[in-house]
């Protein structure tokens, strides 16, 4: 009997496990002629001395490696990327959320609102830069006319050390949080009917319902959400090129742009090549270390 | 109790009137730029340079959409809709395939499998490009609008994967054990089953993929050369030299480009209600 | 059921996808690591540039054997693309070789990115156009281009073009490319009316232009406009002061490593710099706005700017706007040469810019090298040059000048006329690290969060680095 039920789950695990094989093996094709090979190629790229075109290339073992452990540059890069990160994860996701639930709420009527606060996902990243470019100009730009309706000077955003960085996290916001709303409103359907009614018959507020009821039930999808949001901040490229360049000076420098300019424009794919391979390494440490934590945790719960 | 009543009445009202505000803060914050792109989209260059950018179009001058559509523009979007309806259709495929059973199997790779894929988000984008290439030049599609789909596939899928898994791990397990004991394999609860139930999750990410897919630039200059294979976002070429860019114009294609999403998304946020109300329902 | 179909039809695509790019890329997978091993095997990388010129080359046109040149350039829009397009139809009525060109036009941002990953596959274009400088050695050290001395002898060219202009399309003593287009220099654009209005003359020296400035600021105009998010725009004012103070001396030593980027011209410039953005010189919040999408030009077209230092290129701008339009800005508009600095012995004459803007190199042999030159020949036929000025453009050949009739290239074409010397654009002559460690740099001392000793010092470490690595 005992020996009949063993081999009865082992026969099942096998049936799962080839299951699990062919569900798996099209995603597995795609990523190795597109992720993992590309990879591995920057890796060993990474070892030569190298301007990305001549026929010759010069093997140089680790040194771009130890150059980029102690390159100010690329160092200050990940510095902002991670400030990028943690303003990116605050800033959108609640607002993200913030919007799914009032649509949530306020039910058929929110429509309209919908549609609207989804429109900045759906703009290409050039359209946002230019417009916001001159929005945020010194002369001339919404946020200068604003500073002078309340009595201040004209205000350069984007044209200071200080301040540029942050100006482009929030243009970077305002671009994604329409995903977020729409990633929130799709956990919502998994928080079911029933519990809403149900809460609301037991006297609950809406308010009471969202802390108490529906946001325990969304913490899985918030969970993912700030993966996505933090590999995505890590890896950022598009608005920073399209706005600052990385300007002023090197102020919003990203790891993506700072290998772009040695792989492309300054004729040093070996070391662009490092820097690629160091940025994937930090990334994957970084978001799987994360993972490793959020779901910890949530085995103790 | 009755009082009681009343006050979180009048609480819920100030609540309210509250969200609502934030609402229009938020609809006006979405949607101004929007507007502004349309504005410039009327204007002549000089008109845009010494009026200013937030200054209203002197009149409703079409010239502007006339010359972008008299171009390649027709050909350029017939281009991105094929683009984006093979490759969309594949990543929301291949990715609902992979999801399945690394949310709900249990099988001793599937932690390393889905670490695996979480590791390919972080590939920067940029540094695929020379492989990418290489690849197409020898399969012989380079230059041709097939070139395209497999990179947009292929970098679509890490994120659609974690996204669709996290999803499906959140679909009820006593549909599936039921469904079992009735004698269903694997392969057609997959099909009868799960992605029903998956759609609200595949809605997000038809819509997020869509927009990226539609939007795509780095491989679609990179992968093709002659202006016959090119699409929609590589359209502003043809208003943009070397030292300056005629913006106006640039803002027409811009808004052309755009206007075919927008409207999508009416249609399919209306599909994505209705996905969501069938998923809670069976919920 | 209509689903499930499509299910199994994107099933059945993306495994026979699957499949044939696994076949593929395992192939692809072994090239790079073929060409890493024989670059170990040549130690001496400068000795075999030469013998690798002629690999890739004759790899690329055994691969088209066609009669096809293809030509990328960036040439997308406006007079540029029409150039190129008419020298196309001239080639193809007049031709024997029985050669067609396939023009392909890409926008100049993402250009030399482009041609990076085409020659990295070793499939480089037949044809290209650069910017000459830095790159284009690169390009030719790396064996994509060809030595044109012969095909300039046959066809007759070297006395058509500029000799500024053929100096900056040689190297190693070869010349490499065909110059085409534009003379492009810096020089201060200004809105004559401003000028009349305040009572001011056009300076020969900067304390004359300081003066001047001075006097718009007190009149409410601001002196210069400026938009420095590209970096290269302010670039222009430091090259210029460098040049007016110390000539060309101080950089081409500081280049070759003889001498330094921390010596006292280029001090002189950052310093004058500073100077300048303290009195306000420049627009509110220059150091951000955009040139490409015109928010310099704007200040210009407004007549709220007295002046606009960029690159002669604009002309062609000022005017099709001004006529799309319909008003008469452009009459206002006029040009003169950086001004000199006073007490400095420098030659005031030298100018900074290219003589031709564009470059063509030629990356193909024998009988298609031969046709693709004849193509080129064109570029700078009787015809299209007419078009060209007729368009504000000054393309760069010999008698020029006589054709001209426009006030403002003329201006522009008696400087370059009486230039004794060429200072190329330093982000083009420099190696590509250090002309970013320069732009970088100069942005901040733009800015004031760098001093202008700073700035030299990290373009110098820059520069060493580079050539320590050579």
């Amino acid at each position: 009997m005992n020996s009949q039920a063993n081999t009865l789950g082992k026969r099942r695990q096998r049936s799962t496990n080839i299951a699990a094989f062919v569900f798996l093996l099209p995603v597995f094709l795609i990523l190795t002629i597109f992720i993992f090979y590309p990879i591995v190629d920057s890796f060993m790229i990474s070892a030569y001395r190298w301007n990305g075109i001549a026929a010759e290339k010069v093997f140089v073992g680790l040194s771009n490696w130890g150059k980029l452990l102690s390159d100010r540059e690329f160092w200050f890069a990940f510095r902002n990327n991670i400030l990028i990160m943690v303003l990116s994860i605050v800033i959108q996701i609640p607002i993200g959320l913030a919007e799914a639930t009032f649509i949530e709420f306020a039910g058929k009527k929110a429509t309209v609102c919908k549609v609207l606060w989804f429109i900045p996902m759906l703009m290409s990243s050039v359209a946002i830069g230019f417009l916001f470019n001159y929005a945020l100009a010194a002369n001339g730009g919404m946020v200068s006319a604003v500073s002078k309706l309340f009595g201040g000077g004209n205000v350069d955003l984007l044209g200071n050390k200080n301040t540029a960085l942050i100006t482009v996290i929030l243009v970077i916001a305002w671009q994604f949080i329409p995903f977020y709303m729409v990633y929130c409103m799709a956990a919502y359907t998994n928080v079911s009917e029933d519990v809403y009614e149900a809460s609301l018959i037991d006297g609950a507020t809406k308010g009471q319902y969202f802390w108490q009821i529906a946001l325990p039930l969304l913490t899985p999808s918030i969970k993912s959400a700030a993966i996505l949001s933090m590999v995505g901040s890590l890896k950022y490229f598009d608005l920073i090129y399209v706005m600052t360049g990385g300007g002023p000076g090197t102020a919003t420098e990203l790891m993506a742009t700072y290998m772009y300019k040695n792989a492309f424009v300054q004729f040093n794919m070996g070391y662009g090549s490092a820097v690629a391979a160091g940025m994937f390494i930090l990334i994957t440490v970084l978001s799987l270390f994360t993972m490793r934590m959020i779901n910890g945790k949530k085995e103790e719960a | 109790m009755e009082k009681e009543f009343k006050n979180s009445n009048i609480k819920s009202r100030i609540s309210w009137a509250f969200a609502i505000f934030l609402a229009v803060v938020a609809t006006m914050a979405a949607v101004l730029p929007f507007i502004f792109m349309v504005f410039n989209s009327f204007k002549g260059k000089f008109e845009m340079l010494t009026k200013g950018v937030f200054a209203p179009p002197e009149k409703l001058n079409l010239t502007n959409y006339e010359e972008v559509l008299g171009g390649g523009f027709v050909k350029y979007f017939g281009n991105s809709v094929f683009v984006l309806c093979v490759s969309l259709l594949l990543v929301l495929f291949i990715s609902a395939c992979a999801a399945y059973p690394l949310a709900r199997f249990k099988f001793r790779m599937n932690g390393f499998i889905y670490a695996v894929i979480v590791a390919c988000m972080a590939i920067p984008i940029h540094i695929t490009l020379i492989p990418v290439f290489q690849m197409t030049k020898s399969l012989k599609i380079y230059d041709t609008i097939w070139a395209m789909i497999g990179p947009n596939v292929a970098f679509a899928l890490p994120i659609s994967v974690f996204i669709l898994t996290s999803f499906m791990m959140g679909i009820p397990k006593e549909i599936e054990e039921s469904a079992e004991i009735d004698g269903c394999n694997k392969y057609r609860m997959f099909f009868t089953m799960i992605l029903p139930l998956a759609k609200p999750g595949l809605s997000t990410l038809a819509i997020y993929n869509g927009v990226n897919i539609w939007n795509e630039f780095s491989f679609a200059y990179t992968l093709t050369q002659s202006p016959k294979n090119r699409t929609l976002p590589l359209a502003v070429w043809d208003f943009q030299g070397q030292y300056s860019m005629n913006t106006p114009m640039i803002m027409a294609v811009l808004t052309l480009t755009v206007l075919p999403m927008i409207i999508l998304f009416i249609f399919a946020q209306d599909k994505l209600v209705k996905g969501m109300t069938a998923g809670a329902v069976k919920g | 059921m209509k689903k499930r179909a499509k299910q199994i039809i994107a099933l059945g695509l993306s495994v026979v996808m699957c499949l044939s790019a696994t076949a593929c890329g395992s192939g692809a997978a072994d090239a790079p690591q073929g060409s890493g091993e024989s670059g170990q095997a040549s130690a001496d990388s400068s000795a075999g540039s030469a013998d690798a010129a002629e690999t890739p080359a004759a790899d690329s046109s055994s691969d088209s054997g066609d009669k096809v040149i293809t030509f990328w350039n960036v040439g997308t829009e406006g007079a540029d693309k029409e150039t190129y397009e008419m020298a196309i139809r001239q080639f193809q009525e007049k031709t024997q070789s029985g050669y067609t060109i396939e023009n392909i036009p890409t926008q100049n941002d993402k250009y030399k990115e482009k041609l990076v990953i085409a020659m990295s596959s070793g499939e480089c274009p037949d044809m290209y156009t650069t910017w000459s400088g830095g790159p284009m050695n690169e390009y030719i050290d790396s064996g994509y281009a060809q030595p044109l001395d012969d095909l300039y002898e046959k066809y007759g060219m070297k006395e058509r073009f500029m000799e500024g202009a053929l100096e900056q399309a040689s190297y190693n003593g070869k010349i490499y490319a065909v110059p085409v287009k534009n003379i492009s220099i810096a020089g201060i654009y200004y809105n004559k009316d401003l000028f009349q209005k305040c009572g001011v003359s056009v300076p020969t020296t900067v304390s004359e232009l300081e003066a001047a400035c001075d006097t718009f600021l007190a009149n409410g105009i601001i002196p210069f406009t400026l938009a420095n998010g590209p970096k290269w725009t302010g670039s222009m004012y430091f090259q210029c002061l460098a040049a007016r103070k110390g000539g060309l001396e101080p950089f081409q030593k500081a280049a070759s490593g003889d001498g330094s980027f921390e010596d006292e011209s280029f001090v002189y410039a950052g310093q004058k710099i500073q100077e300048w953005v303290n009195k306000g010189y420049f627009p509110e919040g220059f150091n951000s706005m955009s040139e490409d999408d015109g928010q310099a030009k704007a200040f210009f077209y407004t007549e709220e700017a007295a002046m606009y230092l960029t690159g002669s290129w604009n002309t062609a701008a000022f005017k099709t706007d001004s006529e799309d339009a319909g008003n008469d800005f452009y009459s206002k508009v006029d040009w003169f040469s950086f001004p000199a600095v006073d007490d400095s012995s420098a030659d005031a004459s030298i100018l900074c810019g290219t003589m031709g803007d564009q470059f063509v190199s030629f990356n193909c042999t024998d009988e298609k090298l031969d046709a693709a030159f004849e193509f080129a020949t064109y570029l700078s036929s009787d015809e299209t040059i007419d078009y060209m000025v007729g368009a504000s453009l000054i393309p760069p050949v010999t008698g020029v000048e006589d054709k001209i009739t426009d006030p403002v290239s003329k201006s522009i074409i008696d400087a370059a006329n009486k230039a004794s010397a060429v200072q190329l654009w330093y982000d083009q002559y420099l190696n590509p690290t250090v002309a970013n460690a320069h732009l970088d740099g100069n942005q901040e001392v733009f800015g004031l969060t760098m001093t202008p000793e700073d700035a030299n010092k990290k373009m110098q470490e820059a520069q060493a680095e580079y050539l320590s690595g050579k």
